[in-house]
């Protein structure tokens, strides 16, 4: 049954007021965006003007000042280059309000994965928690990360700037080679879909593997081959705190978003988000932390007798 | 985050707690501090980098955080900070722990583009804080003051700090936990490195501590203990310390511990659990006149 408008308006404003929606209405909700998601490429065509964001990680009130300082959806275009949940409190109200834009304004709101939407991080990092502290069962994590699967991977604004959540892979040298792989499936540990989530831009040349023994980073000659060989002026990408909320790296062919400000209610960063105009012309839009927002264990403490 | 603290137990004390939006106590002829500032810019990172020849940082440096405590009279200042601390890193340099994802690892990328970085991913400091002497000091008087810092050394010592008396629940004055840094290992577990501090009418006591988890492979736990007890002022003594503890995921594992990463996220509940590598005390005599 196509959903009704009505039905997703009232969803949407319930969860403006940070409030979660009761989890029959979260399954049907995660079943309409899968209908829409699995329709989606790869590499999503996206069109100017739109608002490139990056990393939200369930900081809601930041996520309303987002929409505040950008534009409130679908007055703009908005771009999520992943990392929705997990870290922040309220991971549950923030996919959750992305998806029911998502499913309300299909065609302008475009929703990318990130390497916290997946089933394994997501129960380290706090989402798995947190929807059982609010519903009392797991249902809605697995309704979530269920529909996670179906996320696209990349998107491609005006065939010019191509935005994915981590970066540049070994394996895959153009769009094309994207758009070939089947990404209807749990973020694998290691090949070429793991690397577009979790990649990062290196000042050395080549690529590099991580110390950790495994991942990789890309150096400048990568992604200016890249840009060259599928024709693209720039790499957008989030996956990384960075304190100005956004960093241009590698001459200007890669850019890294951070759009969680005070990440993790303590780093003091700023964050960013990237407007590209009609005519693809650039602009950032620095922002701090919502104004003062009482958050749940960061207030009053009884005195810490530790030894 | 901030600690209700009683006026009244603070004057009973003879302390003060510091003014103009500093936030620390006055007590005894000590002075305790904590600055607490967000994480580097790029520009100032940029700096860093130079000063420590190398592009490897924690994904958080809390650079201009950070805890202070002085001796007034002396001018001996006990601090922690967080370059201080990557310096250690840096000179310890331990090999790289791999990820278990690593054993399952293609590589993909051509041999001839392909650089194996090396580092210490997890930041692993020996850092045990910094201390220097500080002097309200014009000119002449640096060279003296150099002399003296040379004097300024940490003594094996065969006593241990008093935790019953830690234990005891007098008020506690001043509280404060500033991050020194912090790095979540790509979603492989955490690496932060913490310090504490409490004050209370009887003593200063702190806790720095670097606290490792590289999930389903090890775990690190690097204590520092600072104790000093009130008493004579003009002269104070620091009973210092150490103590490393370590296992690897399988070790706990053959003792029927759980590997689940979800268990180790609080170190001071499961640090019994990780045996000691290291072990010592020593103590600081503060001297008393300069």
């Amino acid at each position: 049954m196509p959903p009704s408008h009505s039905d997703l308006d009232r969803q949407i404003e319930h969860l403006m007021q940070c409030k979660p929606l009761p989890e029959a209405e979260v399954k049907t909700l995660c079943e309409q965006a899968r209908a829409i998601l699995v329709e989606e490429w790869n590499v999503q065509p996206v069109k100017c003007p739109v608002t490139v964001c990056g990393d939200i990680h369930g900081q809601f009130h930041d996520l309303v000042e987002l929409f505040r300082i950008g534009g409130s959806a679908p007055d703009t275009n908005y771009l999520f280059m992943g990392d929705y949940v997990d870290r922040g409190y309220y991971s549950v109200e923030t996919v959750s309000l992305l998806v029911a834009l998502k499913v309300r304004y299909r065609d302008r709101i475009t929703i990318l994965r990130g390497n916290h939407e997946s089933r394994q991080i997501t129960q380290v990092y706090g989402f798995y928690d947190e929807c059982l502290r609010k519903y009392g069962n797991a249902n809605v994590w697995k309704y979530f990360t269920d529909l996670f699967d179906y996320l696209p991977l990349t998107a491609l604004i005006e065939s010019q700037i191509f935005c994915l959540h981590g970066g540049l892979s070994p394996s895959l040298d153009t769009l094309d080679n994207i758009r070939a792989l089947d990404r209807i499936q749990e973020v694998p540990h290691e090949g070429p879909m793991c690397d577009l989530l979790w990649s990062d831009p290196d000042d050395r040349c080549g690529w590099g593997i991580s110390p950790r023994g495994a991942g990789y980073t890309f150096g400048q000659d990568i992604a200016a081959q890249f840009n060259h060989t599928n024709g693209l002026t720039l790499i957008s990408r989030a996956h990384q705190l960075v304190m100005e909320g956004y960093n241009w790296c590698q001459e200007k062919n890669v850019v890294t978003v951070f759009s969680a400000p005070n990440y993790c209610y303590r780093c003091g960063n700023m964050a960013a988000i990237l407007e590209i105009g009609e005519n693809m012309e650039q602009n950032f839009l620095q922002f701090d932390p919502a104004p003062r927002q009482v958050e749940p264990d960061t207030t009053r403490r009884t005195p810490d007798y530790f030894l | 985050m901030e600690l209700e603290v009683d006026d009244n137990d603070v004057k009973a004390a003879g302390a003060e707690l510091l003014a103009d939006g500093r936030h620390g106590i006055r007590i005894h002829g000590w002075e305790v501090e904590s600055l607490k500032r967000s994480i580097l810019n790029s520009s100032t990172l940029q700096r860093w980098e130079e000063k420590l020849q190398t592009s490897h940082f924690p994904e958080m440096i809390f650079g201009e955080s950070c805890l202070v405590l002085k001796h007034i009279n002396s001018g001996t200042k006990i601090h922690f900070n967080a370059f201080d601390a990557l310096i250690g890193w840096k000179q310890e340099a331990l090999p790289p722990v791999e990820v278990p994802a690593a054993a399952k690892w293609k590589f993909r990328s051509k041999p001839a583009q392909q650089v194996i970085l090396d580092y210490d991913y997890t930041f692993t400091t020996p850092y045990r804080g910094s201390e220097t002497i500080e002097m309200n000091a014009t000119k002449n008087e640096i060279k003296d003051v150099a002399e003296v810092a040379y004097n300024l050394q940490w003594e094996d010592c065969k006593k241990q700090i008093d935790v019953a008396a830690l234990t005891s629940k007098e008020p506690i004055l001043f509280y404060d936990e500033v991050v020194l840094y912090e790095d979540e290992l790509a979603d492989n577990g955490v690496s932060l490195l913490t310090v504490k501090v409490r004050v209370m009418p009887s003593s200063w006591f702190l806790l720095l501590r670097y606290w490792l988890r590289v999930d389903g492979v090890l775990m690190r736990l690097r204590d520092t203990r600072m104790h000093c007890v009130f008493g004579d002022n003009a002269s104070p003594t620091i009973l210092r310390e150490t103590c490393w503890r370590e296992a690897t995921f399988q070790a706990l594992s053959a003792k029927g511990y759980s590997t689940d990463s979800a268990s180790y996220s609080d170190p001071s509940v499961i640090s019994q659990r990780l045996p000691i590598i290291l072990h010592k005390t020593e103590v600081l005599k503060i001297p008393g006149h300069i």
